[in-house]
């Protein structure tokens, strides 16, 4: 059983079935499907993910990836601690 | 009988609900696509710990819809109903939370004062030291994010056209009665018009003829990683702002209370700025740690900002303008998902019935868009 499942996102656990499943019902473009589904908002923000999403939504759509496009990318680029914003005001 | 509805939210879609529900033939306008705007982007902080009778009301009932809606729609909203604790860091703040208390409490709601070290066997990670003293009381946690989907489902199976990407670029005016709208070159017929587009809400009173001047409010946002839950109620510090919860994920969703934004000339009216800012983040890490000092520790993942707007003097504006057939809803302020499913009904009041809630009704300004 487990060996067919194809992790796509490891942070929020879903399987690529998972990621087609949510396109069948009609989430087809990146940032309802984002918004459905849970994928690239995990501890890895995007960066495991993202381009498999983006894979399978075009396959499964048709439409390249470009027009696709991507989620809106969100700051921090890397998981910052909170002790280092409490320190880092003024600088 | 035909509704637009310019705005696919809580607002909007709870309004196309209720509208189709009773028989209407709606249609949904969302200029970019459902949870783009603030019902996407808030806490999903919900309580009835209001300010007003009214709102408080409106708060109320919503809480009673989501439980219905979420099953009749057979959508879980992951609405965690563990409480909700305001706090405040002096005596001026403190009594003005006593003072809504009272006003909570005589419209029915279970609210009690709370002791900064009572907070502590509540939420053993709360800095007793932090606060001089609070508020508990009903409220909770919603996933904002499937209320829409759940919201956008629901419609659809009443026959609701969700039009996405589809902005509204006129309104159809004639004998001071609404007429229609104008999507890009095309005329859709409507016997009613509900502006429902939040903070963007002024433009569409503007193409209509309404000078109407609800002000727009920018709030900062940010998710800490997903942990094991270890705060139940939301947690709201009215002296500093800042505020934060557990969402059903497990991530520590926080945020400040937002401030007052003009509309950046650059920008132009339609796009409001929605920049995050690292001033946020350092205000956010200051009160989230001195509440919570085990925060410390943990890491931002992202941050976001969001626009929403409110009336002029601070509350909704809900009900029939002074165009026949052009209804408000907006100016939800922070409330959007606190109160949209109430609002929902009484816009269907105010469309079915000719009935709504005179507190809120658009009339209360004047034609130049301010109080009278």
């Amino acid at each position: 059983m487990t060996k067919n499942r194809k992790i796509v996102c490891r942070c929020e656990d879903l399987t690529e079935e998972e990621i087609i499943h949510a396109i069948e019902e009609g989430y087809t473009d990146i940032e309802s499907l984002k918004r459905y589904t849970g994928a690239t908002t995990g501890s890895c923000q995007g960066k495991g993910c993202l381009m498999h999403v983006l894979r399978i939504l075009s396959q499964k759509t048709g439409k390249k990836p470009e027009e696709i496009g991507i989620t809106t990318q969100r700051p921090p680029v890397n998981p910052v601690p909170l002790y280092l914003l409490v320190e880092g005001e003024g600088e | 009988m035909n509704v637009v509805v310019i705005g696919g939210g809580v607002v909007g879609l709870s309004v196309a609900y209720n509208l189709a529900r009773a028989g209407a033939e709606v249609t949904v306008f969302e200029r970019k696509y459902p949870l783009y705007g603030a019902s996407g982007r808030n806490s999903g902080g919900i309580t009835p710990l209001l300010s007003n009778e009214s709102l408080i009301k409106l708060a109320a009932r919503s809480i009673e819809l989501y439980d219905h809606i979420q099953s009749e729609v057979d959508f879980n909203f992951l609405f965690r109903k563990d409480g909700y604790i305001k706090v405040a860091q002096n005596d001026e703040d403190l009594s003005v939370l006593e003072r809504e208390m009272r006003l909570q409490k005589a419209a029915g709601v279970d609210v009690r004062e709370i002791d900064p070290f009572e907070i502590r066997s509540i939420v053993p990670a709360f800095n007793p030291e932090s606060v001089i003293g609070g508020v508990i009381g009903e409220g909770g946690v919603i996933f904002p994010w499937p209320v829409i989907w759940g919201l956008v489902k629901g419609c659809k199976n009443l026959g609701v056209e969700i039009r996405v990407e589809a902005e509204v670029n006129g309104i159809l005016i004639g004998d001071g009665e609404v007429e229609g709208v104008k999507v890009n070159d095309e005329v859709v017929r409507a016997d009613y018009i509900v502006n429902a587009a939040g903070a963007w809400s002024n433009q569409f009173s503007n193409l209509a003829g309404i000078k109407s001047e609800n002000r727009v409010i920018k709030e900062e946002i940010c998710v800490i990683e997903s942990l094991k839950p270890f705060i139940d109620p939301y947690l709201l510090n009215v002296s500093n702002g800042v505020y934060l919860s557990q969402s059903a994920r497990g991530e520590v969703v926080g945020g400040v209370l937002g401030r007052e934004t003009g509309v950046d000339n650059a920008l132009g009216v339609k796009n409001l700025n929605t920049k995050s800012s690292l001033e946020f983040l350092f205000r956010y890490a200051k009160g989230a740690v001195e509440m919570i000092p085990r925060l410390r520790g943990l890491s931002v993942l992202r941050q976001w900002a969001g626009v929403y707007d409110t009336g002029q003097d601070g509350f909704p504006v809900v009900g029939e303008s002074q165009i026949r057939g052009f209804i408000q809803a907006n100016g939800m302020g922070r409330l959007g998902m606190t109160i949209g499913p109430a609002v929902g009904e009484i816009v269907a009041q105010v469309i079915f019935k000719g009935s709504g809630m005179e507190e809120f009704s658009p009339i209360r300004f004047s034609s130049d868009g301010f109080k009278n």
